[in-house]
């Protein structure tokens, strides 16, 4: 647990430098929240785990979903929501059935969709419109050296988006410290590799081929790069999704959850109106996860009966 | 010789204690003043103790005899009195009469240069007969002594010598096979003999290297087969899908020894010594001077860690067997059995945080499982009870490898339960499943 936290600190410091004390008292406000609520669950359980810090992640990341100078009453809120109802009522650690920081984060979009939705531009950007200097010249050096002899133009902008010279969430905004943190812990087999792989797959897919069309631009025109690095994709797939508890263990069912996320993903994103489609995509997987582990356990039963059948064919010939 | 065998589903990689370089020849222990002769030594019944209080009992000499299947001789494995008889509990369960003998008198064989038995002249059921006599037992827990083995199978498919010794600090074998290689291979020239297999292989594991005198001059023709360094590779179901490529193969195909076990067979045979030492290996990180031993049967591990310097620090955990397969003790006094492989003794480091944490359905255990269980769902059946149902998910098939203890972040007690729950449920056939556990 405190291995992830670490690994997303720099991200969460590119928001700091992006929005400053706008960006500190949301995070710090639910991170207390989520503490405050761990507190309460413990002495009601009667055992005392703040120190796994399993509260502190789920505050970091409802903070980190919060767009700057948010209130700092609706983070708060929303992670000793997410910690004492969503994880703690369902038994603590290992027994909650939903992401409880995608909860929090549900919660704070239900109930605040106006405040969670008003995002601004990096300090440092409030005087630049368009594209950044730093995009323009590296889109140009690419395009010059490289994509021009395979027959390609980069459009300028996706670099702002990589490196979060955009408006967003304080946490969301840096996609390429997010892949580097999610290398590190994948890496450390912190989280699997299967579930995000699933998701980034079918949800690329799907914008690919069908993306343009809300656009009026016809199939297999759908615009992946964009719609991968903006908004809350990347920290909402690549950390929240492969939570081990709230997701399932198997081949076969990391296929099917990762696969439905980016189905689902897709569907709000594209046709839906509300924004965090993703977060309400892996909430709606989690749900499915107990059917898919009573799949797992039908084949190990399966497996198990013919074993037996193999054994009885052993004891005939003759082992005591 | 490289090659990546390994069999299919889950193991894990052990590192810890691996980098333990301890390449040389072993030691002569030193000679206990005291034995303490545990009569139960192998899988069956303990032996009926044949000498009283105060009796004069030479070296080798028959002080168990075998009672009914699976049950093996004991002989003493030093010169001297017979101080006590008593009952001592074992550190694998239950408890067994042990004999106490000081060391007193001269020996018999040590320091003597005894003639060679031409063993080749001798039939099936004589060869049989002789390693019952002097009580040589595979050297693998629980210890199944060898003439049980031997007149079950006849003409089978597969000898197999298994030499990896995957889990971390076991050194014995690989030790006894550079010492004693020529002995080995004439050990397997017995009992090629005896059965007649169609096949005989070596296995070892990529970690280790071991070089053994192959010759085809008494027509044992012994393949080396190396496999992957990945825990469970020695345990039976996985050797045998390794090297067959399948499960086919019924157990009784097949007989898997270990190299000392092949060694005992060559001295009770050849040397007409029956089984009273064996290797030992001392370690672990509170060890001050890890060794392989020569050890007298009997020899308490206080001994032995003595020999090798004494501790470093307070042990945290003291183990005999192994760190996964092993179990263990709690005091110094636990004596050497036939069976006893390793005496390890492990700093607070190694043994790390023991604090159960609840389970975050990580999945990890599912992974290692080599006989694709789940372990996790197993043990919350087992925590509530509901043990058919953890029967009907396969719980007969667990072979208590360890493998998803080893690698649980949450520490969850999942082999203790396991055994314990296979232990209970023995007689209705459950762990019986391939025949490895006959209690």
């Amino acid at each position: 647990m405190w291995g992830t936290v670490a690994t997303l600190i720099p991200a969460l410091f590119w928001g700091f430098f992006c929005f400053g004390l706008s960006a500190v008292i949301p995070v710090i406000a639910a991170i207390g929240g989520a503490l405050v609520g761990e507190v309460i669950v413990s002495g009601l359980m009667r055992r005392f785990t703040l120190w796994d810090g399993s509260a502190f992640l789920t505050g970091l990341f409802v903070g980190m979903a919060m767009p700057p100078g948010i209130s700092p009453f609706i983070p708060a809120t929303a992670s000793l929501f997410a910690v004492s109802v969503i994880k703690g009522a369902f038994g603590g650690l290992g027994s909650n059935w939903m992401n409880p920081a995608l909860a929090g984060i549900a919660f704070a979009l239900l109930n605040w969709p106006v405040e969670m939705s008003a995002w601004s531009l990096p300090h440092h950007l409030i005087k630049v419109t368009g594209i950044t200097n730093l995009d323009a010249t590296v889109t140009d050096t690419l395009n010059r050296n490289v994509f021009s002899h395979l027959g390609a133009d980069l459009p300028g902008g996706y670099f702002d988006l990589l490196f979060g010279n955009k408006s967003g969430a304080l946490g969301e905004i840096s996609a390429v410290l997010l892949l580097a943190a999610s290398v590190i812990l994948i890496a450390a087999k912190v989280i699997r590799w299967e579930i995000p792989t699933y998701i980034f797959g079918s949800f690329a897919i799907l914008t690919w081929a069908f993306g343009g069309l809300s656009l009026g631009n016809g199939f297999f025109s759908g615009d992946i790069l964009f719609a991968v690095l903006s908004g809350p994709f990347l920290l909402v797939s690549l950390f929240m999704a492969p939570d081990p508890v709230t997701s399932p263990s198997s081949k076969v069912g990391m296929m099917i959850f990762g696969v439905g996320i980016g189905i689902l993903t897709f569907l709000s994103r594209t046709f839906g109106s509300t924004v965090g489609g993703s977060a309400f995509a892996v909430i709606m997987m989690n749900c499915a996860v107990p059917t898919l582990a009573k799949l797992d356990t039908r084949a190990s039963q399966r497996r198990a009966s013919n074993a037996v059948a193999m054994t009885k064919g052993a004891e005939t010939h003759g082992i005591r | 010789m490289k090659s990546s065998r390994t069999f299919r589903h889950g193991g894990i990689r052990v590192e810890a204690g691996l980098d333990w370089e301890q390449r040389g020849t072993a030691r002569n222990a030193f000679l206990p003043n005291g034995a303490v002769i545990l009569l139960k030594q192998h899988a069956g019944k303990q032996a009926r103790c044949v000498v009283r209080r105060g009796e004069y009992v030479r070296e080798g000499m028959v002080i168990g005899r075998a009672d009914g299947a699976f049950s093996a001789q004991i002989h003493s494995s030093i010169p001297g009195i017979v101080r006590d008889i008593k009952m001592i509990s074992l550190p694998e369960g239950g408890q067994s009469e042990a004999v106490l003998v000081a060391l007193e008198g001269s020996f018999d064989r040590l320091g003597r240069k005894g003639e060679r038995y031409l063993w080749k002249s001798m039939g099936r059921t004589e060869i049989i007969s002789t390693l019952r006599d002097r009580g040589v037992v595979d050297t693998a827990a629980p210890g199944m002594p060898i003439h049980d083995l031997l007149s079950d199978r006849k003409e089978i498919g597969l000898l197999i010598v298994n030499a990896i010794e995957c889990e971390p600090y076991l050194r014995a074998e690989e030790c006894l096979l550079r010492d004693k290689g020529a002995e080995v291979m004439e050990g397997i020239a017995i009992l090629q003999k005896v059965l007649a297999p169609k096949k005989i292989v070596v296995t070892t594991s990529q970690a280790t290297t071991i070089v053994l005198p192959l010759s085809k001059d008494d027509g044992v023709d012994v393949k080396l087969v190396s496999f992957e360094a990945r825990y469970p590779q020695d345990m039976p179901r996985q050797l045998l899908e390794a090297l067959d490529g399948s499960r086919k193969r019924p157990m009784t195909d097949a007989l898997i020894i270990k190299p000392s076990t092949a060694f005992a067979v060559y001295e009770a045979i050849v040397i007409a010594k029956p089984m009273v030492e064996r290797y030992v290996s001392v370690s672990g990180g509170a060890i001050k001077r890890p060794a392989v031993l020569k050890t007298r049967i009997g020899t308490t591990i206080g001994d032995l860690i003595e020999e090798c310097g004494g501790f470093l620090g307070p042990p945290a955990r003291l183990v005999i067997g192994g760190t996964l397969r092993g179990h263990s003790v709690y005091d110094l006094d636990v004596p050497i059995t036939k069976t006893t492989s390793a005496v390890i003794a492990l700093s607070s480091e190694e043994v790390g945080s023991q604090l159960r944490s609840p389970c975050i359905r990580c999945g990890r255990c599912n992974e290692v499982c080599p006989e694709r269980l789940d372990p996790s769902l197993l043990f919350r059946l087992i925590e509530r009870g509901m043990w058919s149902r953890a029967a009907e998910l396969g719980l007969g098939a667990c072979t208590v490898c360890g493998a998803c203890g080893y690698i649980c972040p949450s520490r969850m007690p999942l082999v203790a339960a396991f055994s314990t729950e296979l232990q209970s449920t023995q007689g209705q056939a459950l762990t019986h499943v391939h025949g490895e556990n006959p209690h």
